[in-house]
């Protein structure tokens, strides 16, 4: 509150001690936002052992995240794959005019990385928007703090469901719309690289390590969707424009939390599984 | 009799809901395209005659592109920073190899993977504010009031954000690159032992200038996609505030989808 109070003085004594000041603000809501989210992410987890759960709760929103995503993310699943395949052909076509390795290495990377990370990153931007824009207009029409008189904990009613959802649809998904990326990888070798069948579904190249790491990858994701928009849910204020800036946030917040959960999991995949 | 038809609707066998289901999606998306066409010519037709507000532009640029720039920072580092580390095995697995990360890497970055990952984020930071922006200026009639005005919504309102949004993502497509590279050389020498001399070598004399240009025109179109559904659906809402929530789901989606597409459409055209 006295910060409150100073914050025009400070803005009075000129440019650098505003900065200072804007940075070490910034600095504080960035610690409060991470203190929150660890909350939450314990919160649920106590309630996902402990709570009680409403019947088909979980089932509905396997539903809502799932199946109502599975059109769109094949679309751009599908998509990518023909993109990644013809770029990585013309990148090989530049140094060596063999596409025997193109598949396998094209699988390899799907299954380590492109399919969880690519098809999460989609995800949140439908599934992650969907929660938080869901809870948000919960939170501006007085629907939690009703939910909280009713002494339900909101985590336990609300986000224990999607977050066990999610991490089951988010692992489905990604499997199958990985498949499709492969499959539709396949019609740009064979068509503009004359890549047979026999050498593009080959699995040489995969062993434990990058199956391990990208079902790694898809729990990490399917976890931290939930949990990141959930929080911006929960934390919206200020009306229906409110509900507008958390679905951003939520939006903007998973893809981050995706690509720095990649560079992570990645990075140890990589000490760990290579010698 | 047109009015009896929809009462049998429910007693339809499976098929034919089926059936309904698919032509109403395909309908809706075609409305959605040809919205987007119809202010895409609207637009163009203030562009051409520079109609537009100038003090709004700035203001929209101001807020899209220099606040956008630490997420910018932040997913461009470790981006460069991912893409070394999935190459890491590879280079392992070949000797010789190492002169060769910093074209392959460079490669990826500025043809693909910097301008598709700037694009999601820019889509999910700028598309999707000012869908909520325009979405709640229109569930409170503040664009009819501009109307009442006798002020055209589309010069002042539409046309400072649609150039914005696409002058954003050019811009931060040319950071992101630079940092993704900046984020790729250092993971290199970290976790391969590829001094960034060694990187930024074979970086430079295997790639050439139409790399980078393919990614740039990408990051234009990619911008033209965002800009185009964020201001769409904006305009579009409707149903109060639960409408605004739906709108900005609604763009993000689409944004996400055309953008794929067109990624996928313009690989195959330039090559």
């Amino acid at each position: 509150m006295s910060d409150q109070a100073e914050n025009p003085r400070i803005a009075d004594q000129g440019i650098i001690h505003a900065e200072v000041y804007d940075l070490g603000a910034q600095a504080l809501s960035l610690i409060d936002a991470g203190r929150g989210l660890y909350s939450l992410f314990v919160r649920t987890l106590y309630y996902t052992f402990r709570g009680r759960r409403e019947k088909g709760a979980v089932a509905k929103e396997m539903f809502e995240i799932g199946n109502r995503s599975l059109f769109f993310l094949c679309v751009t699943m599908g998509c990518i794959g023909m993109i990644m395949v013809y770029q990585s052909g013309l990148q090989t076509q530049r140094i060596v005019p063999d596409f025997s390795l193109l598949g396998p290495t094209y699988l390899e990377l799907l299954v380590r990385d492109f399919a969880a990370s690519i098809g999460a990153l989609m995800l949140s931007t439908r599934v992650g928007a969907g929660i938080a824009a869901e809870i948000g207009s919960m939170v501006v029409t007085e629907q939690v703090d009703a939910l909280r008189m009713s002494a339900a904990d909101p985590v336990d009613y609300l986000i224990v469901p999607k977050f066990l959802a999610s991490l089951l649809m988010t692992t489905v998904l990604i499997v199958i719309a990985g498949t499709i990326a492969f499959i539709t990888g396949f019609a740009t070798a064979s068509v503009f690289f004359d890549v047979s069948a026999d050498a593009y579904f080959s699995m040489k190249l995969i062993d434990a390590g990058d199956v391990i790491t990208g079902a790694t990858k898809c729990v990490a994701y399917g976890a931290a969707i939930p949990i990141v928009s959930g929080y911006c849910g929960l934390s919206t204020h200020g009306g229906s424009e409110g509900v507008g800036w958390a679905t951003t946030r939520a939006v903007v917040n998973c893809s981050l939390a995706i690509i720095i959960l990649n560079f992570f999991i990645s990075g140890a995949a990589l000490i760990i599984f290579q010698p | 009799m047109s009015a009896a038809q929809p009462l049998e609707a429910p007693k339809n066998s499976g098929l034919t809901n089926l059936l309904e289901s698919i032509g109403g999606s395909a309908l809706a998306i075609f409305e959605v395209v040809g919205g987007m066409t119809v202010l895409f010519a609207r637009i163009l037709s203030r562009l051409v005659r520079f109609q537009f507000d100038l003090p709004e532009f700035k203001r929209s640029l101001y807020k899209m592109a220099v606040k956008s720039l630490p997420i910018v920072f932040v997913v461009a580092l470790f981006t460069g920073a991912i893409v070394v580390i999935q190459a890491a095995p590879l280079v392992k697995r070949i000797s010789g190899a190492e002169s060769l990360l910093g074209w392959g890497a460079g490669f990826g970055v500025l043809r693909e993977i910097g301008p598709l990952l700037t694009a999601l984020t820019i889509s999910g930071r700028v598309g999707a504010n000012n869908t909520a922006e325009l979405g709640t200026m229109v569930v409170t009639e503040q664009i009819d009031a501009l109307r009442a005005l006798a002020i055209d919504p589309i010069s002042f309102l539409i046309v400072p954000r649609f150039l914005g949004i696409i002058i954003t993502l050019f811009a931060m497509v040319l950071y992101a690159d630079a940092l993704a590279l900046v984020g790729a050389a250092y993971t290199g020498q970290g976790f391969l032992g590829v001094t960034p001399r060694t990187f930024y070598d074979g970086l430079t004399t295997l790639l050439h200038f139409s790399d980078v240009a393919n990614g740039l025109i990408k990051s234009i179109v990619f911008g033209l996609m965002i800009a185009l559904s964020s201001c769409h659906f904006g305009l579009a809402t409707k149903g109060g505030a639960p409408g605004v929530g739906r709108a900005v789901n609604a763009m993000v989606v689409a944004a996400a989808a055309g953008i794929f597409i067109v990624d996928f459409l313009v690989s195959f055209v330039m090559g």
